[in-house]
């Protein structure tokens, strides 16, 4: 089964602060930036940190991500070479634009991993989508490449390049989200929501997860760990989403115990995307402490 | 919080820069000793500042509800940075006997301390490995002139020559200070050409530890009258540093009967250096009642007086300005 | 390899160190650390060490610690380390296993 994406946090590549604790708050993803977060003085020291801390700091079941700068920089292969070596699992490209973005950078970490040694295909990608050119061939670059795993928003850039900013009701990002989201559906990937940078609005935040989690979107990237607990209350199956979901696997595993093909519910077929959408509704239950391992809802 | 540099020429900038600094208690002296100036913001809110003259840390100040926290580190760590970048790594900072251990805890090292403030260094270079670095002489009776010479002449000949004859060996520091008309390197050229003939004349440079007291930073000094004080106090102490270290026991000082700053500062500096370097005053040489001084040869070099140079200097001297005369006028009319 | 220049890596602030490389002769460590008394040995053994996996035998390090991991210690002196000899953009992949 897929696994669950609800927070990607995100940690500047050059704080080890930060990156000593990023695995303590329970993110499902943490995305450490060599990017804008780093100044282009220490974007080499910043590589190293990043390196040595994917290569000897436990992080948990997180899922690991690296934001690295763009090949048309002076440090976009060396930093892909860098994480490849290090083993990070998912590489992101900042500002992407095209299908070809995607494919010239797949191109690069296919040389690294030949180069160490390492087994094709190991890094995964996702692609951050920043620009209209971006958010106009999204479809396109979900598609891009096998390694993808997701696509995201990243609004900051995405508003600049709009001639607008950001407001409180999402109006500005509606377009580029539902862009964002129906590429990555149809290619069968991941879809992330941009940062919301106001930290101290609590209010303002569960409103703009409110507005993806309706969307669909998988998760929400965050720029502080405060964030994560939010969110993941917002993504948090109700009570009755989950007897629905055990009422579907109970139906799967009945069909499988009589050796039969067809799964039935209540009298009607139970088809793939519902079963999908059963087992996600689980591994959300229980990545919020609602169900125990055997899926059974603890009783308050 | 983010850390950026400000423009104190932009009266938006100056005037937040201002009412830190003067409520943290520090005073602004000259705005053309600051190469470099960095501001840590929260929000819209200057919370921090430092800045920078040369390799000299200076105007730190920390808003009173960020005390105490990582700003400091920050601060500072920003500071010594920015200078990296500019291959600058061997960083001092005059400051408050009280923030002493603030700046030994980020890697700091004492220099020397007097009752008004403490100078330290960090980086790649120390006053210890200058020490080490100084040549070794024996001798019971040790002693040291520090000068400036700007350029070398018949006046700071016959001060070595006197002390020379008093002495086993004589040490004498020739001050590093780029400002002078004559550059540190060639003043120090002048000096041992000049006293080639003293075999115990040892001449060397005075590096960054002996350099021009009057250039030491004061903005937290708050009572402006204790200034020379202590600039006169730290200078000896760091002198007293190096003496103990090369077995100095005398230092000798020309007699200054026209500056009455050099006077206040010899006074001090005898009651400073006592009881481990005793100071002697040495009279000044005089050629037809007129006493013999670098600044009337700067003011015969801006006149092209040649006559009245030859009568200052020794031929050494002479002839390097004579050599060099056009690139020297050049210097003083572009404002040395 | 030879260090070239002067070069410092890192910064002052809580859980990073502070390293600054300069041409010496032999190696000489230079360590400020508040956890000096539990952890000095094991810092200076990080420094060592890399530094013979570099071959860096001629160089003077002042190290300021502020609480930093072992591999960010490696890090900020791997980044000093190739500031120090202009290599910043050429890894040497041998040495970082």
């Amino acid at each position: 089964m897929e696994r669950l994406r609800r927070t990607m946090m995100f940690v500047p590549g050059n704080n080890p602060a930060m990156i000593k604790d990023a695995g303590i708050y329970g993110a499902d993803s943490i995305m450490f930036d060599l990017e804008d977060s780093v100044s282009l003085a220490e974007k080499d020291a910043a590589r190293m940190l990043v390196f040595e801390a994917l290569k000897n700091v436990d992080y948990g079941n997180s899922e690991l991500v690296v934001r690295i700068n763009g090949l048309d920089t002076d440090m976009g292969k060396a930093d892909i070479y860098a994480m490849v070596k290090a083993g990070v699992q998912v590489i992101r490209l900042p500002k992407t634009e095209t299908p070809d973005d995607v494919v010239e950078t797949e191109k690069v970490i296919a040389e690294a991993e030949k180069f160490f040694g390492i087994e094709n295909g190991r890094t995964h990608m996702m692609a951050a989508i920043e620009s209209a050119e971006g958010v106009l061939n999204a479809p396109a670059i979900a598609k891009a490449s096998d390694r993808l795993i997701g696509i995201a928003l990243g609004a900051e850039d995405y508003v600049t390049n709009m001639k607008t900013h950001r407001y409180p009701d999402g109006a500005e990002l509606s377009f580029a989200r539902n862009m964002i989201l129906h590429g990555a559906r149809a290619a069968g990937i991941a879809a992330f929501d941009t940062v919301y940078s106001d930290v101290d609005n609590t209010e303002g935040f569960n409103h703009e997860v409110e507005i993806i989690h309706e969307l669909g979107f998988d998760g929400k990237s965050v720029i502080n760990p405060r964030q994560i607990p939010l969110v993941n209350a917002i993504y948090a199956p109700s009570e009755k989403e989950i007897r629905n979901a055990k009422a579907v696997l109970n139906a799967i595993e009945e069909a499988h115990k009589k050796g039969s093909g067809v799964i039935s519910l209540h009298g009607k077929m139970v088809d793939k995307p519902v079963v999908a959408r059963a087992e996600r509704t689980m591994a959300l239950a229980k990545a919020s402490h609602l169900v125990d391992k055997e899926g059974n809802i603890y009783v308050e | 919080m983010d850390t950026i540099k400000i423009d104190l020429n932009d009266p938006y900038y100056y005037q937040q820069w201002q009412k830190l600094i003067e409520n943290e208690g520090l005073y602004i002296e000259n705005l053309d000793d600051i190469t470099e100036t960095i501001g840590i913001y929260d929000e819209d809110k200057l919370i921090a500042t430092g800045s920078y003259f040369n390799n000299v840390l200076k105007y730190l100040a920390i808003d009173p509800e960020y005390q105490g926290g990582n700003v400091f580190n920050k601060l500072v760590s920003y500071l010594i940075s920015d200078l990296a970048s500019q291959n600058i790594f061997h960083v001092f900072v005059f400051t408050k006997t009280q923030y002493q251990s603030s700046f030994e805890y980020l890697g700091f090292k004492l220099v020397a301390k007097s009752s008004f403030s403490t100078l330290l260094e960090t980086g790649d270079y120390s006053i210890t490995q200058y020490i080490s670095e100084l040549p070794k002489v024996s001798g019971n009776n040790i002693s040291a002139i520090v000068m400036n010479a700007n350029p070398f002449t018949l006046g700071h000949r016959y001060l070595i020559e006197e002390a020379s004859k008093k002495s086993d060996v004589v040490y004498v520091f020739v001050v590093s200070q780029n400002a002078s008309l004559f550059k540190t390197s060639e003043r120090i050229e002048l000096v041992k050409a000049g006293t080639k003939d003293l075999n115990n004349v040892v001449v060397v440079a005075g590096g960054d530890y002996m350099v021009s007291f009057v250039t030491f930073p004061s903005y937290f000094i708050k009572s402006r009258s204790d200034v020379v004080t202590y600039q006169t106090e730290l200078d000896a102490q760091v002198f007293k540093r190096i003496a103990e270290a090369l077995n100095i026991t005398k230092r000798f000082v020309g007699e200054e009967p026209y500056s009455p700053t050099t006077e206040i500062y010899n006074q001090s500096l005898k009651k400073i250096l006592i009881p481990e370097v005793v100071l002697e005053v040495l009279k000044r040489k005089e050629i037809g009642g007129d006493i013999i001084s670098a600044t009337k040869v700067r003011q015969a070099i801006s006149k092209e007086n040649l006559e009245a140079i030859r009568k200052y200097v020794p031929e050494t001297t002479f002839d390097f300005i004579k050599t060099n005369l056009k690139d020297l006028l050049r210097r003083i009319n572009n404002g040395n | 390899m030879e260090i070239k220049h002067t070069a410092l890596a890192g910064t002052l602030e809580s859980s990073d160190v502070q390293i600054t490389l300069s041409e010496g002769k032999g190696i000489s460590i230079d360590l400020d650390s508040q956890v000096e008394k539990q952890f000095g040995k094991q810092i200076k053994k990080v420094v060592t060490d890399l530094l013979a996996k570099y071959e860096i035998n001629n160089v003077k390090v002042h190290v300021v610690d502020k609480g930093a991991l072992d591999c960010t210690i490696k890090a900020r002196l791997i980044a000093a380390i190739q500031r120090a000899t202009d290599t910043q953009n050429e890894q040497n992949w041998g040495v970082l296993e």
